[in-house]
């Protein structure tokens, strides 16, 4: 195979890029996506390739695209939906909750919504508290839908050819530090699966069951922490939905401590679920300190940078935290 | 109504205990805190006091009796009370508590299977591996401190008692001391990685007068006291000690012409100990630098008294009575007092009050054949002298080889609080003092 | 514009009937106990469901509402099927896990009833998308009432037909209130088809209870789409005889009013007076179709009745694909 070292943003281009090379079906929609290439520039060139039919632009009306491509979907169709910034799924959240999630089970079987929703999250960029949120635990909730949150260009790709093919709406959680991030990534087309952890260091005293972003600041905390004699396991889930419950349970049971770090408001977000996930598993009889968790402060995401900084874990939380749990 | 009298829980693995004997009949008066009856633990042998005033109404067991903690053994209340009720409510309850201790004698195969082992520790705060290892180990969580968060008992913990207490034994010897009732505990194997073999539970079975037993005496008490506050002292402070040799010939000539007149005025016999001790203080006032202490790591204390502590040899250890304002006090008097306290430290009278306080310590041990040692600190002070026996030595003075009187001094300072000047410095003063003693007139 | 013909107009005349005959059975095994939940009956809007979806072929599609038996009945969808879902048997449509606001039949077309008001609107400009962009040639027809109408999915979806010249119709039954709403305390222009304006399409209003009407409006209006012309607003004035659901006691609306659409606007004694007039139909005939209704919608309940409950291990079944 042969790899080169891209963006994240680069990785997911390309994987919507190639499916849509290999399969007509496979659209993609939103707002400003042509020419100017979608508020990230994820889709830079992908109108010049295929076309205002197949990346179409939209009205600024996620209520309408989000349904027109369940609508799609439903007929037959593979829609990528671009929403620009996670936090404007709200509007849409009629068509994702009430209609895409639902369709399947409440005709009976009988429909099938093969879509993907990109939506760029989280914060550290300075979009203040409308444009910052990391929602996932919403969608997390709701039977029918599928979350992914891929942390570095390689499972970007991989996750965005699953989800792509799969006949289930997939939530495509990106998130907007990591879009200029690189990594090895093959030229070729291929598929991680979903419901499968990756350990991304192995470790022995304490698992971190880590997401997006915070994915790579446990990793330098596990550089920091081993220079001190801990030994840290870090697994990212990659899909939230389903989740790779195996993996978690059988890292704990080696390592017998359990930390979930996530962007998201500790207080109801899916870390919480790994959480509690993990208490109610075998791994409980080998746990050697409570499971804790560490997230995002409860408090809308402020512009000041310092404050926002302040309002989501960072390396030095994870340390903090680590040590806590290890009661040193 | 009837006050209970019940076999006492004394320890934490205590199950049951043998009544010894009673010591009290039926319908003999007793007050609050009167012995009733004395019980036999695995343990210990203790008096059970009453907790009520009253007259001893029944007795439920008799000598030789062995009952299960929280039982009750007999009942107290006004002369004439019935507690024939009361008794059948706790023999019904002697009926299904009797059950429990025989089902504790368990296989540990047994207590791994139905988790028994764990039934009585849920209060215990531990972790759920400590649990699961503990139950899979035959480990009481009960016997077990917890280095985790509110001493909750973690992995750690339990590994190092599985350590402690793992033992290989083959299963021969397993047989074999099933058999004839050895206690494996206390064997230590001979075989490959201290595994016990048959030759070891035959020579455990061996009569005890055959074997040459080593005498095992339990580490505890005053022992483990001083033990454990040399050890804190050793390995909280860094100590650097200091050597000095004194030419102690004018204290010798000193102490021949005090001699009679202290023991004229004192009815006690000078030593060198008291010159010593006096002079001390003289330099620590001198040096009051020396004359501190650091308290809970947080605050350095200059003290304005100088009270000195000697160490005094006693039967099962060591003890440091203190003498008060040193400085203040003629060589009388002082000695004196030093004779008094020590030997109330021999005889063991001595009070808490008069071993606290020192500002400074001295251990001597001149009457040995000891010339100069490095004395760990008496903590919380920063500084310890030892002090060495006094020996002729030829010295040469103005390029002639004399006979004098020598002894080395051992200054030992607590270096976190003490730089090495100063504590040359003052062990220099002390010398200067001792070897022209009439300073301290001054 | 197509003449119908005699069949053709019996048959519109004999699916008004069916699907009035289906509500009031329904409402009746309500009233028995025999359904639970709740429903929203469409007795008196028959000649919308049945005149729109005459302008239809079977591989067009539309989406519907809560108020959507008729629409269903009207489509091509099976009366046994759709009384088995009210039931919540196996049977049903959605295998009784839809009911009666979900049920959706692929196979004629039929992209589903929707319990949230106006999400038709969107999720049809994505089917007619997909026609668009596979070239199939099928119109998507959205139902809704008149109180979808201000809903900001109504207006998005209109301009994203619009500016992508979707083939769609947007078909709004406004049958003056939405719930105990009145239409003319919601909305502040005459006629809800004005707004089609706003969004550069034509929107034109017609009487909801002729179904030629609205057939011959209907087919105007997918032909045009058909041809890529883009979406239509079509605003059928109508009036639902029932309450909202099963627990209205409408309050809100005098009975004198009720009576008048029920005693002059009938819509079904309107087609039925026009096709005797026509000599289509004679009393007898119309007594013949009625027998037939009957016995129809008996064999729907009976076969509802006789299907077995879904088992316990479909519950987590169908989540996803």
């Amino acid at each position: 195979m042969m790899v080169r070292e891209i963006t994240y943003a680069d990785a997911i281009r390309e994987a919507m890029s190639q499916r849509m090379r290999a399969d007509d079906d496979v659209f993609i929609l939103g707002e400003d996506i042509g020419i100017y290439g979608g508020a990230f520039g994820v889709t830079n060139g992908m109108i010049e390739e295929f076309g205002p039919e197949r990346v179409r632009i939209t009205p600024i009306s996620e209520a309408a695209i989000s349904g027109c491509a369940v609508g799609a979907a439903m007929m037959g169709m593979r829609p990528i939906l671009e929403i620009q910034f996670s936090d404007f799924v709200m509007i849409a959240m009629d068509n994702i909750v009430n209609q895409a999630a639902k369709m399947r089970y409440m005709f009976g079987g009988k429909a099938q919504v093969p879509t993907v929703i990109r939506l760029p999250g989280g914060s550290g960029a300075g979009f203040a508290a409308q444009h910052s949120q990391s929602l996932e635990a919403w969608m997390a909730h709701v039977p029918g839908l599928i979350v992914v949150q891929p942390s570095n260009a390689y499972d970007a790709k991989g996750l965005m050819k699953t989800a792509i093919n799969n006949n289930n709406p997939v939530l495509f959680y990106e998130h907007k530090l990591l879009y200029n991030s690189k990594g090895d990534v093959p030229e070729e087309e291929y598929e991680i699966p979903l419901g499968v952890a990756e350990v991304k260091r192995e470790g022995t005293d304490l698992t971190v069951v880590a997401t997006g972003v915070m994915v790579h600041r446990t990793l330098e905390a596990a550089k920091e922490l081993e220079k001190e004699g801990i030994s840290i396991e870090v697994i990212d889930p990659r899909t939230l939905v389903p989740l790779d419950t195996e993996t978690i349970i059988e890292s704990i049971k080696k390592t017998n401590r359990a930390l979930v770090v996530y962007e998201a408001v500790e207080r109801g977000g899916y870390g919480a679920e790994i959480a509690s996930m993990i208490g109610e598993s075998d791994a409980f009889d080998f746990l050697d300190a409570p499971v804790s968790r560490l997230g995002g402060v409860a408090t809308p995401i402020p512009y000041n940078p310092k404050l926002e900084k302040a309002a989501v874990p960072q390396v030095e939380n994870i340390i903090a935290k680590v040590k806590s749990v290890m009661n040193k | 109504m009837a006050e209970k009298v019940v076999m006492p829980k004394l320890g934490a693995t205590m199950e049951e205990g043998t009544i010894d004997s009673w010591l009290v009949d039926v319908g003999e008066e007793i007050e609050e805190g009167d012995p009733i009856v004395e019980i036999q633990t695995d343990k210990i042998t203790m008096e059970v006091e009453a907790e009520a005033d009253g007259v001893l109404l029944k007795k439920l067991y008799e000598a030789g009796d062995t009952i299960p903690v929280q039982q009750v053994i007999a009942y107290i209340g006004e002369a004439g009370e019935n507690v024939d009720d009361l008794v059948d409510d706790a023999s019904s309850v002697d009926k299904t508590e009797a059950v429990t201790p025989d089902a504790k004698v368990d296989t540990p195969a047994e207590v791994t299977a139905t988790g028994a082992g764990d039934s009585d520790t849920t209060e215990i705060r531990r972790t759920p591996i400590a649990r699961r290892l503990a139950a899979e180990n035959n480990i009481d969580l009960r016997e077990i401190t917890g280095s985790g968060p509110l001493g909750r008992i973690q992995k750690v913990d339990v590994e190092n008692a599985i350590a402690q207490n793992k033992q290989k034994i083959t299963p021969l010897a397993k047989k074999m001391a099933v058999d004839q009732q050895v206690d494996t505990t206390s064997i230590t194997g001979s075989g490959a990685y201290g595994k016990i073999v048959k030759d070891d539970i035959i020579a455990a079975n061996r009569p005890k007068e055959v074997a040459a037993a080593d005498e095992r005496v339990a580490f505890k008490g005053i022992r483990k006291v001083i033990a454990d506050r040399i050890s804190d002292s050793y390995y909280s402070a860094p100590h650097v000690t200091l050597h000095s040799e004194i030419d102690m010939t004018e204290c010798v000539k000193l102490r021949k012409q005090l001699l009679p007149i202290i023991e004229e005025a004192e009815g006690v016999r000078v030593s060198y100990n008291e010159i010593i001790v006096k002079a001390t203080a003289f330099s620590l006032r001198q040096n009051p630098n020396i004359n501190i202490s650091l308290e809970n790591e947080k605050e350095i204390v200059y003290h304005s008294d100088i009270h000195i502590g000697f160490a005094v040899a006693v039967p099962d250890g060591l003890v440091v009575p203190v003498l008060r304002n040193v400085d203040q006090k003629g060589l009388g008097i002082l000695t004196k007092e030093a004779k008094t306290i020590a030997k109330k430290a021999r005889d063991g009278m001595l009070t808490p009050d008069e071993m606290q306080g020192s500002t400074f310590t001295i251990s001597n041990l001149g009457m040995f054949a000891v010339d100069g040692f490095t004395p760990i600190i008496n903590q919380p002070n920063a500084a310890i002298l030892g002090v060495g026996r006094i020996q002729e030595k030829p010295v040469i003075i103005n390029g002639q080889v004399e006979a004098r009187s020598m002894m080395t001094l051992s200054l030992s300072f607590d270096h976190r609080i003490i730089d090495g000047a100063p504590a040359a410095q003052f062990l220099t003063d002390l010398k200067n003092v001792l070897e022209q003693p009439y300073k301290l007139m001054v | 514009m197509a003449n119908y013909t005699s069949e053709q107009k019996i048959n519109m005349l004999y699916d008004m009937m069916l699907i009035r005959g289906f509500e009031e059975t329904v409402e009746k095994l309500f009233q028995d106990g025999k359904i639970h939940g709740t429903m929203h009956l469409c007795i008196g809007q028959e000649a919308t469901a049945v005149g729109a979806c005459a302008a239809l072929t079977r591989e067009d599609k539309i989406t519907s509402n809560h108020r959507g038996h008729g629409h269903s009945i009207a489509k091509g969808t099976e009366v046994k099927g759709m009384m088995a879902e009210l039931l919540g048997k196996e049977t049903g449509y959605c295998k009784g896990k839809g009911g009666s606001m979900h049920i959706a039949d692929l196979n004629v077309g039929n992209l589903g009833a929707n319990g949230i008001v106006a999400a038709g609107l969107p999720l049809g400009t994505g089917a007619a998308l997909a026609s668009k962009m596979k070239n199939e040639g099928y119109v998507v027809l959205c139902f809704f009432g008149d109180g979808s109408t201000n809903e900001g999915a109504f207006h998005e979806a209109l301009n994203l037909a619009s500016v992508w010249d979707l083939p769609m119709v947007f078909f709004c039954e406004n049958n003056l209130y939405g719930m105990s709403g009145s239409i003319k305390e919601m909305v502040n222009v005459e006629h809800i088809s004005e707004r089609a304006k706003a969004y550069g399409i034509p929107g034109v209003t017609i009487n909801g209870n002729d179904v030629l009407e609205v057939a011959k409006t209907t087919e105007e209006a997918v032909a045009r789409a058909r041809k890529g012309e883009g979406p239509t607003l079509i605003e059928a004035e109508t009036y639902r005889w029932r309450g909202h659901s099963r627990s209205d006691a409408r309050k809100y609306r005098s009975r004198d009013e009720e009576k008048d659409w029920r005693k002059n606007r009938d819509p079904i004694a309107r087609f039925k007076l026009q096709l005797i007039e026509e000599n289509v139909l004679t009393e007898e005939k119309f007594a013949e179709l009625e027998e037939r209704m009957e016995k129809d919608l008996a064999e729907a309940v009976q076969f509802a009745e006789e299907s077995p409950e879904p088992s316990l291990d479909t519950l987590t079944a169908d989540i996803y694909a």
